[in-house]
């Protein structure tokens, strides 16, 4: 593992882990990453929305998602989650983007212990075991690209204000700014 | 029932960086730079933290031109709203997301106008005398024994109004001088460097009151108050190097996104200091091919690793609220100095999003465990690194676009630091009447007593990324001493190698402190650049 390295939340080591448990797989496949972000993002794209929203459940409760957002829970975490990755360096998402590459292609899938199928179609059950089997996996890298998942996607969730109540934090003061004049610039 | 912060509202604070910009300070976004531009100074900074924000002043009030940059944004008191979204994203280093290369360590550091004085949480001490003899006898650093840098940490605490936290501590910090009392443990009140605090809990995310003395309300506006100036998201790219001499350094703009915005300028100036903190300070004299015969630069560094222990409570603990750490116990620290690594407890505060980071884990535990959060205490143990053979600290490298790698193998050495200081804060967390204790490993349970807990821990596991490894202290890389064969900078700041390149920020500490480094940083800086000041006005 000479490639030098860094990662945010521990991601980062995703990428490594595509290079050094996929990559002849991805090779085969020919594995092409898209990089426009999806609709309605600034960072993250297709493939990242289908395989974080896949692990999000599973990550916050193994029941789904937790709190009072009911039906917008899944979209205001991915819009939490590209609101972080927008301010990574080109080396660090870099290395995000790749990880994530691997859980585009089925044969990068299955060589990472993710199922065959695409996680748009994955169940919670599927995505625990894919926790699981990470965090408990002999390879550093596996361990650390559940840590970085984990990390990622609960910070996201619990530091939205609508999410307060589930950890029974009352909340910040309110912060009323200092009322200069507009300058007119 | 719906409960509300202690104090509901904070308004009518004015904000001074506002105030001063409208009064004509010389303050510039790197984006508004003209692309190939080339701008002079006396004297450039290289970082606005604890050491170019006391750095700045200093100079500025000897009557020299002083350009300071900065990497991250300029944000001030009206931006400051106690939302952690919002802090990790502004005011620190990679969205406060930032570790070691195998992903075990996690680290904390400022990424902003006044750096990572900004975002911490305000506890000041002396560098040890032991630390500083051990520096002496084995760096052979000259002119800084106790007797020598008291007179310089004063100066800071009169500049900083540091001072013994004279409230009651928060219930968080209550469970550590009750469980050391009860115990029979010393302990002690933190001084911290605040001015009229309103025991808010929220140093973290940017002081909302103008309370706490960070460099961007006293230093950085006092050299700009004496015509130096700043730019803020200015990227240091490299140093312009010419023989034994500095002519400058390149600068990359970057723009609200904080990434390049393809511009870049550079900056002229017969001194150059370097302050840019222990990781991206190597970084950038590796990135610029800077002389280091010893091959010594970015060669240990320091983190002062950090145990966690969890602790919960009948009764509320409300661990986000009031002033984050007011009590320490230096029981453990000072045992020996080499040999097994001593370590100082203190306080954690907890914000749901900090907290179900240092949970750790994921599923029903994870989710139960945040739902006990008012209940919830955290102590932690910032680990001595750096003083034993068997601590060689970090390596810092370049990853392939040159942006800084930090290499810190978790050894035995620290392993066992991190059993022993978890089973010392378990006996206090219990002590003071704690039900349960967790250590933040991903395989410990809920331990419901001290015989347990003793167990339990003497059985865990030192494998990477299982358990947390805090850290919010970056220090060396750039030791220094007179020992060449060990330290890259003077005992005055200069770098060995170039005639009039300084580094002044905690990248100079030859080991880690043994307490939080604030305040080690602030008196050293005020040393060499009150000497550099005088050698410039000399004509040096």
């Amino acid at each position: 593992m000479k490639t030098s390295r860094r990662g945010f939340l521990q991601l980062g080591a995703m990428g490594t882990a595509a290079l050094t448990i996929g990559s002849g797989a991805a090779m085969l496949t020919g594995c092409s990453a898209q990089q426009t972000p999806a609709e309605g993002f600034k960072t993250l794209r297709e493939v990242d929305v289908y395989f974080l929203g896949a692990l999000a459940p599973a990550v916050l409760t193994t029941k789904g998602y937790p709190g009072a957002l009911g039906k917008d829970a899944r979209q205001r975490l991915l819009e939490s989650l590209d609101s972080l990755m927008t301010t990574l360096q080109g080396h660090a998402l870099s290395q995000l983007q790749m990880a994530f590459d691997l859980m585009g292609s089925p044969v990068t899938r299955v060589a990472v212990g993710a199922p065959l199928h695409p996680w748009q179609e994955a169940t919670v059950e599927e995505a625990e075991a894919f926790l699981e089997s990470w965090r408990d996996s002999w390879l550093p890298i596996k361990r650390m690209g559940y840590q970085g998942l984990c990390k990622l996607i609960t910070i996201c969730w619990y530091s939205q204000p609508e999410n307060y109540a589930l950890s029974g934090y009352p909340g910040p003061p309110v912060k009323v700014p200092y009322p200069y004049p507009a300058t007119g610039e | 029932m719906k409960r509300t912060p202690h104090i509901p509202m904070v308004a009518g604070i004015p904000d001074p960086i506002l105030e001063g910009i409208a009064s004509g300070w010389n303050v510039q976004d790197a984006a508004d730079v003209a692309d190939g531009g080339v701008i002079t100074a006396d004297v450039v900074i290289i970082g606005t933290g604890a050491g170019g924000g006391t750095t700045a002043e200093i100079l500025a009030e000897a009557g020299l031109n002083v350009l300071m940059l900065e990497e991250g944004p300029l944000k001030s008191t009206n931006d400051f709203k106690m939302d952690e979204r919002e802090a990790y994203h502004d005011l620190y280093q990679e969205s406060a997301g930032r570790m070691s290369k195998d992903g075990s360590m996690s680290i904390l550091q400022g990424r902003c106008v006044g750096g990572t004085t900004v975002i911490n949480w305000t506890s000041s001490f002396h560098t040890p005398e032991q630390t500083l003899e051990h520096w002496a006898n084995e760096f052979k650093l000259e002119g800084a024994s106790k007797e020598e840098m008291t007179p310089w940490f004063e100066r800071m605490e009169e500049r900083l109004q540091i001072a013994p936290w004279p409230v009651p501590p928060n219930p968080n910090n209550a469970v550590l001088s009750r469980g050391a009392e009860a115990l029979n443990l010393e302990w002690h009140v933190i001084p911290r460097n605040v001015s009229g605090c309103w025991n808010l809990g929220y140093c973290g995310t940017g002081c909302p009151t103008n309370a706490k003395q960070s460099m961007l309300v006293t230093t950085i506006p006092g050299a700009l108050n004496k015509q130096s100036g700043l730019i803020y998201n200015a990227r240091a790219e490299r140093l312009i190097i010419e023989g034994e001499k500095v002519l400058g350094v390149e600068v990359t703009a970057l723009n609200s996104d904080y990434k390049p915005n393809g511009n870049m300028f550079s900056v002229k100036a017969p001194h150059v200091v370097m302050s840019c903190g222990g990781i991206n300070g190597p970084a950038l004299l590796l990135r610029s091919d800077a002389p280091d015969p010893k091959k010594r630069v970015g060669k240990r560094t320091f983190f002062h690793p950090v145990a966690f222990n969890f602790a919960q409570f009948d009764e509320l603990i409300d661990p986000y609220y009031g002033a984050p750490q007011s009590i320490y116990s230096d029981h453990y620290q000072w045992l020996n100095v080499t040999g097994p690594a001593g370590y100082k407890l203190e306080a954690t505060p907890l914000h749901p999003g900090l907290a179900a980071v240092l949970f750790m884990g994921h599923g029903g535990r994870h989710y139960e465990d945040m739902g006990n959060l008012p209940n919830t205490n955290l102590l932690l143990a910032l680990i001595r690194d750096g003083f034993d053979e068997e601590s060689p600290g970090a390596s810092i490298e370049l990853a392939s676009d040159g942006s800084p790698v930090v290499d810190y193998p978790v050894n035995d050495y620290i392993w066992d630091a991190f059993q022993r200081a978890m089973i010392s804060m378990a006996e206090i967390q219990f002590a003071a009447g704690a039900k349960r204790v967790r250590p933040s490993h991903l395989d410990a349970p809920w331990y419901e007593t001290v015989e347990e807990a003793r167990d339990g821990i003497n059985n865990l596991d030192n494998r990477s990324n299982a358990f947390t490894v805090g850290s919010a202290h970056v220090m060396g890389g750039m030791a220094m001493g007179e020992d060449l064969d060990k330290c890259v900078v003077d005992s005055n700041g200069k770098y060995h190698y170039l005639d009039n390149l300084y580094v002044i920020d905690g990248s100079v500490f030859p080991t880690s402190i043994g307490a939080n480094p604030q305040l080690s940083v602030y008196g050293f800086a005020c040393k060499f650049a009150n000497q550099l000041a005088a050698k410039i006005k000399a004509g040096a």
